[in-house]
């Protein structure tokens, strides 16, 4: 079966080779062609495929229809000529004739049917009005990308007003170029296909070691090896880059869902069960922003994100003064009892945005900031909407580390962590402390749902996914502290992303907690405790 | 003994407790005979009360808070599904559902011998140790205690539900193991079966009671309520309070495991829900509520909360979260000892001095 293939290639792509034809295209003698025998038919078809490369616009225009006619045998030659059927006008002249009586329909050879669907697909590349059809020619050219004509894809590039479309034309450019039968040309093409690694490329460079040029000539072989290391290089780079990328993007997260918690429970020693209920609340704001914004202003829609920071954040902070002010004032020194206090309040609140909204997911805009990425090398994409998220905790990092350390609340709230008593002692307002620092704990949960929104699908049922990872992250860190918070968070989303790919999700988890265990054999407080200050 | 003969309401309960056991097995069969609903209610609320009880003992006898006793409630609970899937499988010849699922030939080799009870119950004790003891050990001795330790047993019980999840794991996976046929070669579901469960897990209850309160009463019961008023004293004074800990936490750990057995043949059905974080905080929701450190009040906590449950989650199941909620924030804030307090008509004020030194062993 193998054996009659290679010689149907070589004639093809010897057929495909023939030099563009500069001189005017001769329309009559190429109709007759389509009209005559199997030979013929041959020629007029590679015709069809040198017109669609270099012929003009107006040529392009006329031929674009003839080799699907051929192939729908709707191509009815006659006497004194052909007409097309369907439109009922002469192939050549296109004006409006009917078919002769004795007219017959021309039928494409098994070997010229293939060339004809070339023809139609360069042609439909070239001169298609919608993007739609150009798309679905580039499609069949993929197919075969050995048979693809020479310098068809570099003009079709050149005239494509789709960015899209064109990067699509480029890469089957490559491709084809690598199955060209010229050495030079083959070897220029790997070096441009290892200039973009990726897993695509690796296959195609990697399937060019079964080529027979492979074997016989060593500069290609050369070529070929050089091309694979480079590729197999970048990829490795760029999944590296990938991990990074991810894990980061997964601690900024992390480090949203738990510095308020660390916050609260470096204060009061109060583990507040409701701070993934937070998170979700801050979400649900940010969707009410959104829909707020689709009414009242829908040209700022796409700000809604922006728009949604300081709403989402004193609605949350509002809900935790309120909480802190019913609720856990009574049990400070009770903090088991806060525990489950804390977590009624979250079974209530999830029960209410239930009651409320629905279990549904919500649906968001998704904004152009967050929308797409930009692929930078291997099969790393550095994607916005993680990107925002990264940004948005470096930015409440900077913040909360900047009323932490240089304002008199943050004074009032340090001197209150590390000794309750004493700054009571010494006339700071520990209970109105307790309280600011609660809303300050909720408010930045309510932040961390705002920056969820784009990544996670939000429900009722959202904060319970964070809150013992964030737990996790504070056990780690170090009661209340914010370096200790940054640093826990990225260890644990990074070991978390780098075990992910390895043994699954739910080993990931496993692993982690098992390590937070062993590390607490060895620092029982966290990592960043501070000696003496809790007994 | 002269203490116990003076703690009316422990008698009180053990009476009613021995009572309806006595009085259900005797109906049993004759036309006044209690509903099957009503039979099955009753049964898991005890299996519930005896869960409640293995929690009490380490919270409120030690101040040692586990938000994961789900997963010793489940431990049994798997060993007990495995045994009765198993021994279904002996009996009728149906094939398990989670074999068809995952379109195994067989069983799991480890699931060979659970046709024999006896071997599923040492091997649901053995595990049960295994786990509780390496992870008590490690925990105890680094001193992880509090909060601490409080979230920690919770992400062990979150972990192991998202193992238990997976359904390459031969336990049945999301979908759990149900369709138990027979058990000690009685048809499941009939009356007569149901009564059974119902008096045994009655009677298993009001054994466990004994138990505890006999060892609360003791010496060593003495020692657990001052490790947890001030371990470091005792521990100056001489005492390892590691060993004690571990021994409690332990047993705590193995009457869980027999509440789980005890619970899945009454519901028919065990799945990894039982692992959800959620259930393990309920249970000690269900203690505060009916009073922390008394064992009365946590069997008290755990049959009214599961009561107002069955009830409220037939008749109105969107409320029963908020009416939870409510009481949950009403007992912490008005009965700071559960609803203790209630009974002896000493509504505590919010923050008194004699409370603050009744909590001062938790804050630590």
């Amino acid at each position: 079966m193998k054996s009659w293939r290679l010689p149907l290639l070589l004639v093809s792509v010897l057929l495909l080779a023939t030099p563009a034809v500069a001189e005017p295209l001769d329309r009559t003698s190429l109709i007759a062609a389509l009209c005559g025998g199997a030979g013929q038919m041959g020629e007029g078809a590679s015709t069809l495929i040198a017109t669609a490369v270099s012929g003009s616009a107006e040529e392009r225009a006329w031929a674009a229809p003839l080799a699907r006619a051929v192939l729908d045998r709707d191509l009815a030659c006659d006497t004194s000529g052909a007409v097309l059927v369907q439109s009922g006008v002469d192939a050549v002249s296109r004006t409006p004739r009917e078919a002769g009586e004795k007219a017959r329909k021309p039928l494409a050879s098994l070997k010229n049917r293939a060339t004809f669907e070339l023809a139609d697909a360069a042609l439909a590349l070239r001169s298609a009005p919608d993007i739609a059809a150009r798309a679905a020619a580039l499609k069949t050219l993929e197919r075969r990308p050995a048979n693809v004509p020479e310098g068809l894809l570099e003009v079709a590039a050149a005239s494509e007003p789709d960015a899209g479309l064109r990067e699509q034309i480029d890469t089957l450019a490559q491709t084809a170029a690598l199955n060209s039968s010229d050495p030079a040309a083959r070897i220029r093409a790997l070096s441009r296909v290892a200039d973009t690694p990726s897993r695509r490329a690796l296959t195609k460079v990697s399937a060019l070691t079964k080529d027979p040029a492979y074997t016989a000539n060593a500069e290609f072989r050369q070529a070929v090896d050089a091309a694979t290391a480079r590729i197999e290089r970048g990829i490795a780079i760029g999944d590296v880059l990938a991990t990074l990328y991810n894990g980061l993007s997964f601690a900024s997260i992390l480090f949203m869902a738990a510095i308020g918690l660390a916050i609260i429970f470096g204060l009061m020693g109060v583990i507040n069960l409701a701070q993934g209920e937070l998170i979700m609340i801050g979400a649900y704001v940010t969707w009410l922003v959104q829909q707020g914004l689709r009414y009242a202003a829908p040209s700022l829609l796409d700000w809604y994100l922006i728009i949604a920071i300081p709403v989402a954040f004193l609605v949350t902070a509002a809900i935790g003064i309120a909480i802190e002010a019913a609720l856990l004032r009574h049990l400070y020194k009770r903090p088991l009892m806060s525990l489950l206090a804390t977590w009624a309040v979250s079974l209530f609140l999830i029960n209410l945005v239930r009651v409320i909204f629905g279990t549904q997911n919500m649906q968001f805009e998704t904004p152009f900031y967050v929308s797409g990425g930009v692929p930078v090398i291997g099969d790393f994409i550095f994607t916005w909407n993680r990107m925002f998220a990264i940004g948005f905790a470096v930015v409440t990092l900077a913040l909360t580390w900047a009323i932490v350390r240089k304002t008199p609340l943050g004074l009032n709230i340090r001197a209150v962590t590390q000794n309750r008593d004493m700054a009571a002692c010494i006339g700071i307002p520990t209970r109105r402390v307790d309280m600011m620092a609660f809303g300050l704990g909720s408010g930045l949960a309510g932040l961390a749902g705002l920056a969820l929104s784009p990544i996670y699908s939000v429900n009722p049922q959202m904060g319970q996914n964070f809150i013992i990872d964030s737990f996790m992250v504070v056990v780690l860190g170090g009661v209340g502290t914010i370096a200790g918070t940054v640093v826990a968070a990225l260890g644990i989303g990074q070991i978390n992303v780098l075990i992910e790919p390895l043994w699954g999700a739910v080993a990931a988890k496993v692993i982690v907690l098992l390590m937070i265990i062993a590390f607490l054999q060895w620092r029982p407080e966290g990592l960043f405790a501070v000696k003496g200050r809790r007994k | 003994m002269t203490r116990i003969s003076r703690d009316r309401p422990f008698l009180a309960l053990i009476a009613l407790l021995v009572a309806a056991a006595l009085t259900m097995g005797m109906l049993g069969g004759t036309p006044f005979e209690l509903s099957r609903y009503l039979t099955n209610a009753i049964g898991q609320l005890a299996a519930f009360a005896v869960l409640a009880l293995s929690l009490d003992l380490i919270w409120g006898y030690l101040g040692i808070l586990s938000l994961g006793h789900g997963l010793f409630f489940a431990i049994g609970g798997y060993a007990m599904g495995m045994y009765l899937l198993k021994h279904s499988f002996a009996v009728t010849g149906t094939v398990p559902d989670f074999l068809q699922f995952m379109g195994w030939k067989e069983f799991p080799f480890y699931w060979a011998g659970f046709d024999f009870f006896p071997y599923a119950v040492a091997v649901a004790v053995l595990v049960t140790l295994l786990i509780a003891g390496v992870f008590g050990y490690v925990s105890f001795r680094s001193r992880v205690s509090g909060v601490y330790f409080a979230i920690i047993t919770q992400a062990l019980v979150y972990v192991a539900m998202l193992l238990m999840f997976r359904n390459d794991t031969g336990f049945g996976g999301n979908n759990g193991m149900t369709g138990f046929a027979v058990i000690f070669g009685w048809p499941m579901g009939t009356s007569a079966t149901i009564t059974a469960l119902a008096v045994v897990s009655l009677l298993v209850l009001a054994g466990v009671l004994v138990g505890c309160r006999w060892l609360v009463g003791s010496r060593f019961g003495a020692l657990m309520l001052a490790t947890r008023d001030d371990e470091t004293r005792l521990r100056t004074l001489g005492y390892e309070t590691l060993r004690l800990k571990l021994a409690v936490w332990c047993l705590s750990a193995v009457i869980a495991m027999i509440a789980g057995m005890l619970y899945v043949p009454q519901v028919g059905i065990i799945n990894p829900r039982l692992l959800a974080p959620e259930l393990s905080l309920e249970i000690a929701v269900w203690v505060a509520i009916g009073g922390r450190g008394h064992l009365v009040g946590a069997v008290i906590g755990a049959l009214l909360v599961n009561a107002v449950k069955f009830w409220l989650s037939s008749a109105a199941p969107d409320v029963w979260p908020f009416i939870l909620s409510g009481l949950i924030v009403l007992v912490v804030l008005v009965f700071p000892n559960g609803l203790v307090d209630l009974a002896r008509l000493r509504v505590a004020r919010p923050m008194g001095p004699k409370r603050l030194s009744a909590e001062i062993g938790e804050a630590r």
